[in-house]
């Protein structure tokens, strides 16, 4: 039945009897390991829970990289590769010259102002290593496709954002090799923390000159209506609000991307035509149109389907 | 929601009810109610006191609705207005963005997992307990994969803890600038957190004795991540899968997080998918562009880990306003990230003079503490402050002491004496003092 040596039978067909226990034996660990209840390698655990992680699973998951280049893959990267990558998939945000769209972060620039009254803090004039970079864009840009970039990539808009600031010349090519030369300016200015840094008495009468005290600044309470509470029959359309504000205001709301703007009645008159079937089965699939594009259901996969459709009922009706 | 005596419920009491008046004069208790709760605003504005004595108030005169009408509860639908807030200028989206406790409504010390403040950078993940796992690796002898399931086999600690965001108050370094202590202070709760001790993994694991780092990383978007010093994760650091006695609110990390007592709350990852063990910090975006304390002279504290000794005044407050001359109970919160919290002192003058306020909760190291304090309003304006000092003798400061080390550019770790000016009227205005 199982090829296991110790099973074979002797010329009169019957099994030895060690050989038996033998058998036995193999049985027994041949269930365990299939039960998980013991494992294959060395168990070094009090508890023994768990089971070991493979290399194989590590790799997927084990992302980050130390200053020392620790962690990083093979692979590379050119500025000019990069500003192509940057300017499909960072800039909408970021900006052509990393200023910064909106309220999203500066990302270049700034050198020079961090003992200004208002510093900006950017990767040439704050940040201390170049790997952060690298590790943060791999781990989390751009920000509605996290980890979609290959290491090539992020070699190359790696490059992008430091000639962006600067730091290396516009035929620079970004690789493995040369990544820990790059080393940022404001590199040597980080120090310990060295709190407590104050030391204030319990003074308990007298502690000020009463003359002394004035109001140097003040902000009025915002007088907040108490709700009188409502029975709420129109779930779906307050569900449809909530999720738009959630996800979809994020392009939908300022028009990034080619997005078209709730409340603009002009970017939704022409979609309406085609019928809200259609324009709810685009939010779900997603689709490269005339103005850019729109990610199957913005990105949100975990969205269902209904959920989109109730988003779009609410979309166009707030832009009538 | 459920009306809680509609038509409808009438209808079937009548149904169920097997006399025949008994059944009727229920029915025309119910419709009456069902009448009464469906425009009860403008009954009580018409006349006036009809749930008052001697009056019967309406509620006492009908049906309620029965058990398992909201199988997981609710609060009252009358504290509909106690809910967390964000303020959209503060970010440029919601996805990475923050909201805040709403503290002037809250008792005792314990934060209700709903009101939890919320903090993402990409976004709340909705996870699958099922399909998740910890992945432990690095400097150890076994690299480990873990499910929920392995997790709650093993020893299990409960603790009451803060967790409060390092920017907390940050918006007020520079002059008053919000309109609320939900705002000035809301970046900040108190739970019971169950898990494993994070030492105890460590030696499930076999790590090495030459290890001194640890990196945490979450299953979110933003993968987020922090360096951890060993030492602490030796100390009292908790691998966390339930808050308030039940699973992890999605908001805090369900189903795993980090709890670092009395750390900053960045540093205590949600969603917690592994941990990395070496021997050097990993200068995470998130411990070197972010969460760091630049100085006046252009240097960056880094690693500043610890939320120092704070406490603040929740009522009144921009939120609690009080209504006319008499006898109030001031109260707040103080906390300290270094231990237990020793005094509360409360000034009426911005000041100048001090009386010590009564502990009136539990005090437990790292976690949030209750004062309080009797106070006979006459009627004149005051400025009303609060000072804590923790068992180590550390006495919270003013802004004129912290600006004067660390300028108004470090954005975190602003634990300064708070001001609120009451105004004759009641009204109290968030105000910063010479
Ligand atoms: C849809 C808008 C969007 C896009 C597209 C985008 N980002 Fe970002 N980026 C953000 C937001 C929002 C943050 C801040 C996130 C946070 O604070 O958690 C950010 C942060 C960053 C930071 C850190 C800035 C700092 O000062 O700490 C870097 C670097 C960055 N992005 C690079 C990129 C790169 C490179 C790309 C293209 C591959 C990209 N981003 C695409 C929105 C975007
Ligand atoms: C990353 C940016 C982005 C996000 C997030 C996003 N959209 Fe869009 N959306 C677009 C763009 C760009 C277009 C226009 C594409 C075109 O027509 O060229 C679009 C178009 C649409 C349209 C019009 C479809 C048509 O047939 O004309 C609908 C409806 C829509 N989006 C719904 C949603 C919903 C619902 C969400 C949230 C679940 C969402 N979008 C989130 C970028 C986005």
């Amino acid at each position: 039945m199982y090829n296991c040596p110790d099973s074979i039978t002797d010329s009169q067909g019957r099994v030895g009897s060690v050989s038996l226990f033998k058998l036995a034996a193999a049985f027994v660990v041949l269930f365990l390991l299939t039960s998980g209840i013991v494992n294959a390698t060395d168990r070094t655990g009090y508890y023994g829970l768990g089971t070991p992680a493979s290399p194989e699973e590590i790799r997927g998951w084990d992302i980050d990289i130390r200053p020392d280049g620790k962690g990083l893959p093979e692979g590379q990267g050119s500025v000019e590769d990069g500003e192509f990558l940057y300017e499909q998939q960072c800039a909408e945000c970021h900006g052509s010259f990393g200023e910064g769209v909106g309220r999203f972060p500066v990302l270049a620039g700034g050198e020079g102002t961090l003992t200004d009254s208002r510093p900006s803090k950017t990767i040439g004039s704050y940040w201390a290593h170049t790997s952060t970079l690298w590790d943060y864009i791999r781990r989390t840009m751009p920000f509605t496709a996290p980890e979609s970039l290959t290491s090539d990539e992020v070699y190359a808009v790696t490059a992008y954002v430091l000639y962006l600031n600067d730091l290396i010349e516009d035929d620079f090519v970004l690789s493995r090799d040369n990544f820990t030369s790059i080393e940022l300016p404001n590199n040597l200015n980080f120090i310990p923390d060295q709190r407590p840094d104050v030391a204030n008495g319990r003074c308990m009468q007298d502690c000020k000159d009463p003359a002394s005290i004035r109001i140097v600044s003040s902000v009025m309470p915002v007088v907040r209506a108490v709700a009188t509470p409502v029975i709420d029959n129109r779930a779906a359309q307050a569900a449809g609000e909530k999720i738009y504000g959630q996800y979809c205001s994020l392009c939908h709301k300022s028009g990034m991307g080619g997005a078209p703007i709730v409340g603009e009645v002009s970017d939704w008159q022409d979609r309406e035509a085609g019928g809200m079937v259609a324009l709810k089965k685009r939010a779900i699939d997603g689709y490269t149109g005339q103005y850019g594009f729109m990610p199957p259901k913005g990105g949100f996969t975990h969205l269902t389907d209904q959920e989109i459709e109730e988003v779009v009922e609410y979309m166009v009706d707030s832009s009538q | 929601m459920k009306h809680d005596a509609t038509p409808e419920n009438a209808k079937s009491v009548k149904v169920s009810a097997g006399n025949d008046r008994r059944s009727f004069m229920l029915a025309g208790l119910g419709l009456a109610g069902g009448a009464a709760a469906g425009s009860m605003g403008l009954l009580a504005d018409a006349k006036a006191g009809s749930n008052l004595p001697p009056d019967v108030p309406i509620w006492t005169k009908s049906l309620g609705s029965g058990v398992v009408a909201h199988p997981y509860g609710q609060p009252s639908r009358y504290e509909a207005q106690v809910e967390r807030r964000t303020v959209d200028w503060l970010t440029a989206d919601r996805m990475a963005s923050i909201s805040f406790t709403p503290l002037a409504d809250l008792k005792g010390i314990i934060t209700p997992s709903g009101l939890v403040f919320e903090r993402y950078h990409s976004g709340l993940p909705e996870i699958d307990p099922g399909q998740h796992r910890l992945m432990i690796h690095g400097m150890v002898k076994q690299p480990l994969l873990l499910t929920m399931d392995d997790l709650m086999r093993m020893p299990s600690v409960s603790v009451i803890r803060f967790l409060e965001c390092p920017a907390n108050g940050g918006m007020e370094w520079r002059g008053a600038q919000m309109t609320g202590v939900q705002f000035t202070h809301g970046m900040l709760a108190c739970c019971e957190w169950t898990g494993v001790l994070l030492s105890t993994l460590l030696e499930e694991v076999g790590f090495s004795r030459d290890a001194s780092w640890i990196l945490a990383e979450g299953a979110d978007g933003a993968h987020m991540s922090r360096s951890i010093p060993m030492e602490k994760a030796l100390d009292d650091t908790l691998v966390v899968y339930a808050q308030n006695g039940e699973a992890l609110r999605p908001e805090q990390g369900y189903p795993l997080r980090l709890i670092n007592p009395g750390w900053e709350g960045n540093t205590c990852i949600k969603w917690l998918r592994r941990l990395e063990i070496g021997d050097k910090p990993w200068y995470q975006r998130e411990e070197t562009s972010k969460y760091t304390d630049l100085m006046p002279d252009g240097k960056a504290r880094e690693f500043t880990f610890v939320q120092e000794c704070n406490s603040v005044i929740t009522s009144p407050s921009p939120e609690k306003p009080l209504k006319g001359k008499g006898k109030y109970w001031i109260e707040g919160l103080a906390w300290s990230g270094r231990g237990k919290i020793k005094h509360v002192d409360v000034s009426l003058d911005g000041g100048i003079s001090w009386r010590e306020a009564g502990i009136t909760s539990i005090v437990l190291p790292r976690a949030l503490t209750r004062f309080g304090l009797e106070f006979d309003w006459d009627g004149s304006p005051a400025l009303l402050q609060s000072r804590a000092v923790d068992e180590t003798g550390y006495v919270q400061p003013t802004y004129q002491q912290l600006r004067d080390v660390r300028g108004t550019n470090s954005i975190y770790h602003k634990n300064a004496i708070h001001t609120w000016n009451l105004q004759p009227g009641g009204t109290v205005a968030n105000v910063q003092l010479s």
